[in-house]
């Protein structure tokens, strides 16, 4: 039903108005030459209103003349008689005409980059490497050559397992799958030793295979050997082998800390001010015309592309920039509380170092205290596996 | 007479088949959706419309639907869609010669 009055409506229909005194035989003949009407309505004894589709009210006069009847057109319906209303105003279809040329125009280039995937990887760096091969914002989608692109990531960067470049739209999605770091596995048949991975006192040596070189109370620096790979017999002589066992050592890790006693804190006084500015690729017109009112700021940026669907992005951008006023108070802290602080923050950046913390045998806090600043070295001592397989180069 | 000529009346095959009636033969299919809504397919043409009385002729007879603000809604070869407030439908049988 709705279906029907969106093609009248497309098709264009009139409204009429039909007089005389054989309305019914009219009815009959259109209906027997296959003219549609449709919502008639007696109106009086000698009017019927009537719906007729334009093309059939060219057919309908003759038999208006053999009813002997009068036609009078009330209302004009349809898309038909809006494009014809348009005709005239030339202009307005020149500038509709441009309009659609550009935004098909537009639509085959590539407008924005997004790099999905990547979580150790530099989005820059990728742009970079995107941007010597010719694949960059602003290029014809024909002529950017997704293949070349993708081999160029793969051939610079190690870190790099798999890309994949997507074009939706004015949109290229890169998607970065990113390659686990390879530990240097050394085949079991080749020889090796242990060797310290980090400066400490020897705990506990259990060799499985090979010569312990070091014994427990022994100091180690990095790199020294703790396992040998070889194994001296009597009768067999020197005998190369692929060392394993485990060294357990008690590690130090210590950080230091500094905080000053006269702190400046940030108060915001909660007025913002917010300004826009246009991006047109890297082209920038600022929106607005004064400095900001407030003596000290922070400045918050947002940079949104606009685009026309999900996938259409445009070449222009609007920034928002987001003013805070914040007024400076100095606070002096009191040298228990700046301890505190700076304990605080020396045994974050330890823990991040500290694999297995259940280890941690012993912490020391060394502080220093001046007039003007706290200094504190925190300093852990963790029970810790320091050997790793190294490869015996003859 | 060339009206009887038209009309259909079916035979035992269709009948066999279970086919609807109103499409082998040429008798009119008078559905009533609540009191506003009437629809006859199979009709011949209509004898006369007032706005409260439409007269319809098909193949085997005359319906005549009293009613208000009867409008006739759509229109095509066989089918008729009638809206408005219907307040009774009566029959006028034309004599099939053949049947007597």
């Amino acid at each position: 039903m709705y279906l029907k009055v969106l093609l009248n409506y497309i098709l264009g229909y009139l409204n009429i108005e039909i007089e005389g005194y054989y309305i019914e035989k009219f009815i009959n003949l259109c209906n027997n030459k296959k003219i549609a009407l449709w919502n008639l309505k007696r109106e009086k004894t000698t009017i019927l209103n009537a719906n007729i589709g334009i093309t059939d009210f060219k057919e309908i006069r003759k038999i208006l003349k053999k009813t002997k009847c009068r036609v009078k057109i009330k209302n004009k319906k349809g898309l038909p008689f809006i494009f014809n209303k348009y005709k005239k105003r030339k202009i307005f279809l020149l500038l509709l005409a441009i309009c659609i040329a550009t935004i098909i125009a537009l639509s085959n280039f590539i407008w924005n980059i997004e790099i999905t995937g990547t979580n150790k990887i530099n989005k820059d760096e990728i742009m970079q490497i995107l941007e010597e091969t010719n694949f960059k914002v602003g290029t014809l989608k024909s002529k950017a050559d997704t293949k070349e692109a993708i081999n160029k990531i793969r051939l610079e960067r190690d870190d790099v397992a798999w890309v994949g470049i997507d074009i939706k739209g004015t949109n290229a999605v890169v998607e970065i799958v990113e390659a686990d770091e390879k530990p240097e596995i050394i085949n079991e048949e080749e020889y090796c030793n242990l060797v310290a991975s980090k400066d400490g006192i020897i705990s506990k040596v259990n060799a499985a295979n090979g010569t312990p070189l070091v014994k427990e109370g022994d100091v180690v620096k990095k790199g020294d050997i703790l396992v040998a790979g070889w194994l001296e017999g009597k009768y067999t002589g020197t005998r190369y082998v692929h060392a394993t066992g485990s060294v357990e050592a008690r590690v130090w890790y210590s950080q230091k800390e500094k905080v000053p006693l006269k702190q400046i804190e940030k108060e915001y006084t909660g007025k913002t001010e917010t300004k826009y500015s246009l991006n047109i690729n890297n082209f920038k017109i600022n929106l607005y015309k004064r400095l900001s009112n407030f003596e000290k700021y922070d400045t918050i940026e947002e940079y949104k592309k606009l685009q026309l669907f999900s996938d259409f992005y445009l070449p222009f951008g609007l920034t928002k920039i987001t003013n805070k006023e914040y007024n400076e108070k100095e606070i002096i802290l009191q040298k228990e509380d700046a301890k505190n602080q700076a304990v605080n923050l020396a045994e974050e950046k330890i823990n991040e170092q500290i694999k297995d913390k259940s280890k941690i045998l012993n912490k020391q806090i060394k502080v220093n205290n001046t007039d003007e600043y706290i200094e504190v070295e925190v300093v852990y001592e963790v029970l810790e596996t320091i050997e790793t397989k190294e490869k015996i180069v003859f | 007479m060339r009206n009887r000529k038209r009309y259909k009346k079916g035979n035992k095959f269709n009948k066999l088949l279970e086919m609807p009636k109103e499409i082998y033969s040429n008798e009119p299919k008078i559905t009533v959706t609540g009191f506003h809504e009437l629809l006859i397919e199979n009709y011949k043409s209509v004898l006369e419309y007032e706005e409260f009385y439409v007269r319809i002729n098909t193949y085997i007879g005359i319906i005549n639907i009293n009613g208000f603000n009867l409008v006739l809604n759509e229109m095509s070869e066989d089918d008729l869609l009638i809206t408005g407030k219907i307040d009774g439908i009566d029959f006028e049988t034309i004599v099939d010669e053949e049947e007597e």
